[in-house]
């Protein structure tokens, strides 16, 4: 007992408190609740167990399958499209000299501004007859396009609006991870005749990597959990284009008949979805990317 | 050694003392503020203080009462002054009591807002509420509301109602509607006289009426769809004219199935109005509020609203040259409609509710104003300024005061009427209403006909009338 720190019981008496204020605020409502998921609760009357058929209702409903669809629409988008144009304005801005400051400010600006903004933002740019965007389009003689109102169109302009929104804090984060590639790995290169397209392919991007790799599993992640975006522009609607779980899960357990034991089965099934995808990913690609100096 | 095991024994102790500490005087805050509500009888009067005129002295401990409204925004501000006079009076009357006023948009307090509130046992003590099956008769349920059969019969105004039916439950009245309203088209005189248009009374004139607005290029119809309660207003009427008035209630009584002939028609009307193109392009997109921007600015003939957005359009900053020239007709007879034809919608379904969580000094705060909201002078107030039918019975001299011509047409429709039928979002259950609300807009897009539409319904239908 010459030193208390390394006796394992002042360990656990340390780790006490802590543990029982995760176990209050975070174990206890997280299983509590979870349990409501197989009850069919309204909030107001008495309730039943009734076992697994909220999440069977769930799967049975096209609504839902579609919202999942539409999740994995927003993951392909970002990951297929997204992270390429972040790697490419990165790259871009990493290799001028001249205003990079203003550049990174400006494309991290959309990210912390609050989604509803961003929300009424693109409204505007989308509204059918006086939007910008219609009226560009009417330009090359382009009839109107009603982009959150038509069903086919709906889910592109909330994709895009994202998009938007998101791009710049990535593009902020590889920036820092290219910036902080040492010099000499480029001035090697040069020495050896590579060209900067060579440079940026063979040296850069391999590099960030890791990062990269990050950037993926969080655009899982929030492809996952994406909601605000939707219920700003959309509410899900144009019938159903622009569902996602998060925002069937909102409409389901509040709004009109609140059915809050299937609103948490929804998202019990979300938490799942999220757990799988992003742990599928750390087990295949994710690994492979490991270790660098990220 | 043993001092080090001691100091970090002590460490710990004091911190997590600490933590219990301020979980505990938070705890102590709350109850204190409690009391100061409920304990504190020195000031409060007795519960007959609700008339304010024993009134227990300028010193009264203060004390707050939340108060729940939709009156935002320009449509809104008439509505919105009455309120605001009536929360200055009960204040004035009642010693201490401050009203804590909280606007919250219509469809987020009656479908976010106040559902979670309802679940977690904390609505504030007076909001706005709707009656019906959906919203007061289901919290009146679950205890969540307050009996206000004791005070309005106490006030002597329980048999001035017009209609108190969507609060009422078990002989007992759980809110008080502010207003009655009718819903109908209402349309653009100049533009009706431009183009050669009567005032539609038959089906075929209202259908000619949009055919000829439409080869103007003027949409007939204004529509914001992207909140389905919208078109689902016409929808009712037309329901109303094919079934007959009878359907509204008819649906969860099981006398009136969604999928009969006569409901499919009225559905069917309407399909085929989307797709004759008589109502906004791109409603899907488009807000409630949407609708009467197209309406306002004349890109549309017509509209069909509720009788609430009378106040509008006598109102130049919100009308613009469309101020006082608009009229107002009901949906004409059909052919082949069913039951009276010249029925027309009448709701008494707004209003507000009260919480049965309420200390003695809140339940006088309530109950004056109950007092103060609902008498002759503010219901005349509603219907003079703000267009709105009134919930109460006026004498025929304050009816006279009436000058909008708007609003006597809009009362005119209601007399000549032979009925009434309700609005079946406060008749059917609510799973019944979310599923119309999700088949309206797939009509819309065209993606289901009006009979996959009733065939849906009644399936849900039969389903809820099943578990009653």
């Amino acid at each position: 007992m010459k030193h208390p720190m390394r006796n394992p019981w002042i360990y656990t008496l340390f780790t006490v408190p802590t543990l029982l204020l995760y176990g209050m605020f975070f174990l206890w409502p997280m299983l509590s609740s979870a349990y409501y998921a197989f009850t069919d609760w309204n909030g107001l009357e008495n309730y039943r167990y009734v076992g697994w058929s909220n999440f069977a209702a769930a799967f049975g409903d096209p609504d839902f399958r579609r919202a999942i669809v539409n999740n994995l629409i927003f993951i392909g988008f970002s990951i297929f499209v997204q992270i390429p144009l972040i790697v490419l304005f990165a790259l871009l801005i990493a290799s001028v000299r001249r205003l990079r400051g203003f550049y990174k400010t400006t494309v991290f600006v959309p990210s912390i501004v609050s989604t509803s903004v961003i929300g009424i933002l693109w409204g505007f740019i989308y509204e059918p007859e006086v939007g910008p965007l219609n009226r560009l389009l009417a330009l090359f003689g382009a009839g109107p396009v009603y982009w959150l109102a038509e069903p086919k169109w709906a889910l592109p302009a909330v994709l895009i609006a994202n998009a938007w929104q998101w791009m710049g804090f990535y593009i902020v984060l590889v920036l820092a991870a290219i910036l902080a590639i040492p010099r000499e790995l480029h001035e090697a290169a040069v020495v050896d005749g590579a060209n900067g397209w060579q440079r940026e392919l063979n040296i850069t991007v391999p590099l960030i990597m890791p990062l990269i790799s990050v950037v993926v599993m969080l655009s899982i992640a929030g492809g996952m959990r994406v909601v605000d975006i939707v219920l700003v522009m959309t509410k899900g609607g144009p019938v159903g284009a622009t569902e996602v779980m998060a925002s069937y899960m909102v409409n389901e357990a509040m709004g009109i008949n609140p059915n809050y034991g299937f609103g948490t089965a929804i998202a019990l099934i979300i938490f799942a979805f999220a757990l799988l995808l992003t742990s599928l990913y750390q087990l295949t690609f994710g690994r492979r990317t490991e270790g660098g100096y990220f | 050694m043993k001092k080090r095991l001691g100091a970090a024994i002590l460490i710990l102790f004091i911190a997590l003392s600490t933590v219990l500490a301020a979980c505990g005087s938070d705890k102590n805050e709350n109850a204190s503020k409690g009391n100061e509500g409920s304990a504190s009888p020195g000031a409060s009067a007795p519960a007959s203080a609700g008339t304010g005129d024993d009134a227990g002295g300028k010193d009264a401990e203060p004390f707050t009462v939340s108060l729940r409204h939709i009156q935002i925004g320009e449509a809104q501000k008439f509505r919105k002054a009455i309120l605001d006079d009536v929360v200055k009076k009960t204040e004035a009357e009642v010693p201490g009591l401050k009203f804590e006023l909280d606007g919250v948009e219509d469809q987020v307090n009656r479908f976010t807002k106040l559902p979670a509130e309802m679940a977690a046992g904390n609505p504030p003590k007076i909001f706005d509420l709707f009656g019906g099956a959906g919203d007061a008769l289901k919290y009146a349920k679950a205890g969540r509301l307050l009996d206000v059969t004791p005070i309005i019969e106490e006030l002597g105004i329980a048999d001035k109602f017009l209609n108190l039916s969507q609060f009422t439950l078990d002989g007992r009245v759980y809110g008080l509607p502010i207003g009655g309203s009718t819903e109908g088209f209402f349309y653009n005189i100049p533009m009706f006289e431009k183009y050669g248009i009567k005032v539609p009374t038959t089906l075929e004139e209202l259908e000619a009426a949009a055919e000829t607005l439409k080869q103007n290029g003027i949409t007939p119809f204004a529509m914001g769809s992207k909140a389905a309660w919208v078109p689902l207003m016409m929808v009712n009427t037309l329901i109303g004219r094919y079934a007959g008035p009878e359907a509204i209630d008819g649906f969860p009584a099981g006398t009136h199935a969604w999928n009969s002939p006569e409901v499919t028609a009225a559905f069917a009307k309407y399909e085929e109005w989307v797709k004759k193109g008589y109502f906004t392009k791109g409603e899907l997109g488009l807000e409630y509020a949407d609708m009467l921007n197209q309406f306002v600015t004349g890109k549309a003939g017509m509209m069909f609203d509720g009788s609430w957005r009378a106040s509008v359009f006598k109102d130049p900053s919100q009308a613009g040259e469309l101020t006082g020239q608009v009229g107002f007709f009901p949906m004409p007879p059909v052919p082949g409609g069913k039951g009276d034809q010249t029925y027309v919608n009448g709701n008494y379904s707004n209003g507000y509710g009260f919480s049965a969580d309420l200390n003695e000094r809140e339940l006088t705060a309530v109950k004056a104003f109950i007092k103060n909201m609902y008498n002759e002078e503010m219901q005349l107030r509603g219907l003079l300024e703000d267009g709105v039918l009134p919930s109460m019975k006026l004498s025929g001299d304050a009816l006279g005061k009436v000058e909008d011509p708007l609003v006597k047409q809009i009362m005119e429709t209601m007399r000549r009427a032979g009925g009434a039928f309700s609005h079946f979002d406060s008749t059917v259950h609510s799973e019944v209403y979310k599923e119309s609300e999700a088949q309206i807009q797939r009509l819309i897009a065209g993606r289901a006909t009006a009979a996959e539409v009733t065939e849906a319904l009644q399936k849900i239908q039969e389903i809820a009338n099943a578990n009653q």
